[in-house]
């Protein structure tokens, strides 16, 4: 058979089987239409409601027995006295991870209220100093954030007080209890927070300068005032004073300054600064991303420049208060310390490490990129694969553990947990030097980037040049001795040893930054800042850079809460709730990062909401305020 | 194909949270337990004594947090104690080991070893809070490091209404 005849075979074949099988097909579809509309008939069609004639109850030894059960049960409630819950438990997620996503929505929030008014005051102060109305116009942008983001934390601030008094009745009341005096105060200032606020963004360009500057400062006074007095509550909870050994309340006054609550202030000062920093340069890297002209680019580049400047001049000294508050966590409490160095969170300061160090990298990447931008940098660029170099360098010792992940049989290679080269670099001797140097290879990134397009003109410029360099390796080698030198000596000397490694390079970058302000007045220029002149990969950067604070944010806060693992009050009033164990890094970090996500949905709300500012009116009229 | 902005960087968010997170299930994972309410039969013996006072010191003392047993080369933090109770003895003038321990564990700031800080938590008060007989196991155990267990459930020292230390030694008032 030739394979044309084989092909009208086999195509009547076909033809035949669907003559059977068609009707057959149309019966099934016919019976499944006339199921499907007699389900949606007797499902959905209205029908009175059943009521039984009165003389029908039902009256079945069964509905008798439930009916003594519920009457039973009525006089089993009416019987039982009242009794406060000392905990409940929050659906699914358990209470502790809903209290610990809430409160940290409402502190990166808050954070970012308090942060944008701060820099917000300072480049309104700069732009009134200078008449330069640019300046102007970006402390008024970076206001435009603040109003929604208002709104979000004082709605996760209710939340959060609803969601304790819920959750944990007891443990809220008694802290209600001791510090009493403070909640009034803390009302009265949030309606000062919110006078000054609104007025503050609603009447820019309103009033005079100097009296909408009083605003923007009676703003931040007001801000960190209401900070302090919620740090209050929370570092009582962490070294609490002014109790006595079951609580009572001695003093509130010892209470609220108890020994971490000023190192917290500065610590949170600082950081609600880098952070805020960092998330309104990420604002203005996506309008930058989104823009369509070059003026709004280079508008949006320099807002990002700024944001990223404010975030990273924040954070360099960041370190320096967290050993501060390091340090009295170890004074209040050898054990608080050592469970938060050596204990139960040891290993959460390597992912630390590794947070920090790619904010380092990425911050001096961003800055390298923004080099291109002007004219004439190729001198200085060639500096740059040396500080690539060093915070790298820095990066792997400050990551290097001191007791590795190892088998049984690996230990044994080893010797012990710790590596014989590599368990030398995990110390603290070598990781405050780390983290030192890594703050003055940043620094030195931002005084290249400072330098680019000018050439000092002062007659001094060689000798000046040349005594900051001498700074800049006395204070790297410096540094660098006493991290050695403390290998040598012994405990009580080698502690002590941080503070002159903190103070010399403090004094290196207040000098070399004195040095510079003078030697490169009147500096000849050398190439014009083409802003807007970026590649756009500088604007994922500042997005990265955002993320990993927002993420810092929460590790850290989770570390300072859950450092008091089993007691709600450290030593005196105890968790005896299903949460009061310490749960695994891996469940802390995937809690961190599923409220960082939340965070960053609604911070793009609050982004998408102030951009509808500068949209056209419905209709394509352009709106005039 | 041109990907979104927004696309972009909402993946750009996800994929650093996501690779933190990661970060995060690369080190130890170790879930820590509120320590147990240990109750202790009134006939334990000395062997048991010292193995429940390791434990305790493993656990709920919080001990090996900061002391190393053993451990041969610095920087130390704390003292280490191997061979401790050798030295006990002879730490301080009229002290008997135990006597030393008791103090140690009571009053850790009343003596400090020589090229240490002073740190250690009054470990019978929260948040440690060992009880009298938990404190007398965590001894016995420590006796065990160089020496031999000679402490009951039932021995008394300064800090449970026994004799101060010396007192013992020292004759009767009067006597000649």
């Amino acid at each position: 058979m030739s394979i044309v005849t084989d092909g009208v075979a086999k195509g009547a074949g076909v033809r035949k089987l669907g003559i059977v099988l068609g009707p057959v097909l149309g019966l099934v579809m016919f019976a499944a239409v006339v199921w499907v509309a007699s389900r949606f008939v007797n499902e959905y069609e209205y029908k009175d409601a059943y009521r039984p004639p009165a003389a029908s109850v039902d009256v079945t030894p069964r509905a008798a027995g439930e009916a003594a059960e519920a009457a039973e049960a009525e006089k089993q409630a009416k019987a039982t006295p009242y009794a406060e819950a000392e905990y409940r438990t929050f659906p699914i997620v358990g209470s502790r991870v809903a209290i610990w996503a809430v409160a940290q929505l409402h502190l990166l929030f808050a954070a970012f209220v308090l942060a944008v008014p701060m820099f917000a005051f300072i480049i309104e102060v700069i732009g009134y100093k200078t008449k330069d109305v640019r300046y102007d116009r970006l402390a008024h942008e970076f206001t435009k954030l603040l109003s929604v983001s208002f709104s979000l934390t004082a709605t996760f601030g209710a939340f959060l007080t609803f969601m304790l008094i819920i959750l944990y009745p007891k443990f809220t009341n008694y802290l209600m209890s001791v510090f009493s005096p403070t909640f009034l105060p803390y009302v009265l200032l949030f309606f000062f927070e919110a006078f000054f606020l609104y007025t503050y963004y609603y009447g820019w360009g309103k009033f005079h300068p100097l009296v909408h500057l009083g605003l923007g400062l009676g703003l931040n006074l007001v801000g960190t005032s209401i900070m302090m007095i919620a740090n209050a509550w929370l570092t009582f909870m962490m070294s609490p004073k002014g109790i006595s050994d079951n609580g009572a309340v001695l003093s509130v006054w010892d209470a609220i300054v108890n020994p971490t609550w000023m190192p917290i202030n500065v610590h949170r000062f600082i950081a609600n600064i880098a952070f805020g920093g960092s998330v309104a340069g990420a604002y203005a890297a996506v309008k930058f991303l989104q823009a369509t002209t070059d003026e709004e680019r280079a508008h949006y580049d320099w807002m990002g420049y700024i944001g990223n400047f404010v975030a990273i001049s924040a954070f360099l000294p960041l370190p320096f208060a967290g050993y501060w508050l390091a340090k009295e966590i170890y004074a209040f409490s050898q054990t608080l310390g050592l469970t938060m160095m050596g204990g139960a969170f040891s290993w959460l300061f390597i992912i630390q490490a590794v947070l920090i160090g790619n904010l380092f990298l990425a911050a001096n990447y961003y800055l390298w990129l923004g080099m291109g931008r002007v004219e004439g940098v190729q001198p200085l660029q060639k500096f740059i694969k040396y500080l690539l170099f060093g915070i790298t360098l820095c990066f792997m010792v400050w990551a290097t553990p001191h007791s590795i992940i190892a088998t049984v049989s690996e230990i044994r290679a080893m010797g012990g947990s710790s590596h014989p080269i590599l368990g030398y670099l995990g110390v603290m001797s070598a990781k405050n030097t780390a983290v030192n140097i890594l703050i003055l290879t940043t620094f030195m990134s931002f005084l290249l980037y400072r330098r680019t397009g000018k050439i000092a003109a002062v007659a001094w410029a060689k000798t000046g040049h040349v005594v900051q360099l001498t700074i800049f390796a006395a204070t790297a080698v410096f540094v660098i001795f006493l991290g050695v030198y403390g290998y040598f000596v012994e405990t009580t000397v080698r502690i002590k040893l941080s503070v002159p490694q903190v103070l010399s390079v403090l004094t290196a970058m207040i000098s070399i930054t004195a040095i510079d302000v003078f030697l490169f007045r009147g500096a000849k220029k050398t190439g014009e800042v083409r802003w807007g002149r970026i590649p756009p990969i500088s604007q994922y950067v500042l997005i990265f850079i955002a993320v990993t604070f927002t993420w810092l944010m929460g590790l850290m806060g989770y570390v300072r809460s859950g450092l008091r693992q089993h007691w709600h009050v450290y030593g005196v009033i105890r968790d005896r709730s299903v949460d009061a164990f310490t749960p695994t890094l891996g469940f802390a970090t995937t809690v961190v990062s599923v409220t960082v996500l939340l965070f960053f949905l609604l911070i793009a709300f609050v982004f998408w909401i102030t951009s509808l500012h500068d949209r056209p009116n419905y209709g394509g009229v352009r709106s005039e305020h | 194909m041109k990907i979104p902005i927004m696309l972009r960087i909402a993946v750009l968010v996800v994929a650093t949270t996501g690779f933190y997170a990661y970060v995060g299930q690369m080190v130890p994972q170790k879930e820590v337990q509120p320590p147990a309410e240990i109750v202790l039969k009134s006939d334990l013996s000395q062997a048991e004594m010292a193995k429940v006072g390791r434990e305790i010191m493993d656990g709920k003392g919080l001990c090996l947090t900061c002391h190393t047993i053993g451990k041969t080369t610095g920087p130390y933090r704390f003292p280490d104690l191997a061979n401790v109770d050798v030295r006990a003895k002879t730490r301080k003038p009229g002290y008997t080991d135990v006597d030393y321990f008791a103090e140690s564990l009571y009053e850790p700031n009343a003596f400090i070893v020589p090229g240490f800080n002073p740190g250690m938590p009054t470990i019978n008060k929260p948040p440690i809070g060992l009880t009298d007989q938990e404190i007398l196991c965590v001894i016995a155990y420590l006796q065990t490091l160089g020496g031999t267990t000679t402490v009951t459930l039932q021995t008394k020292h300064a800090f449970n209404g026994g004799p101060a230390p010396g007192a013992a030694a020292q004759p009767p008032a009067g006597a000649k």
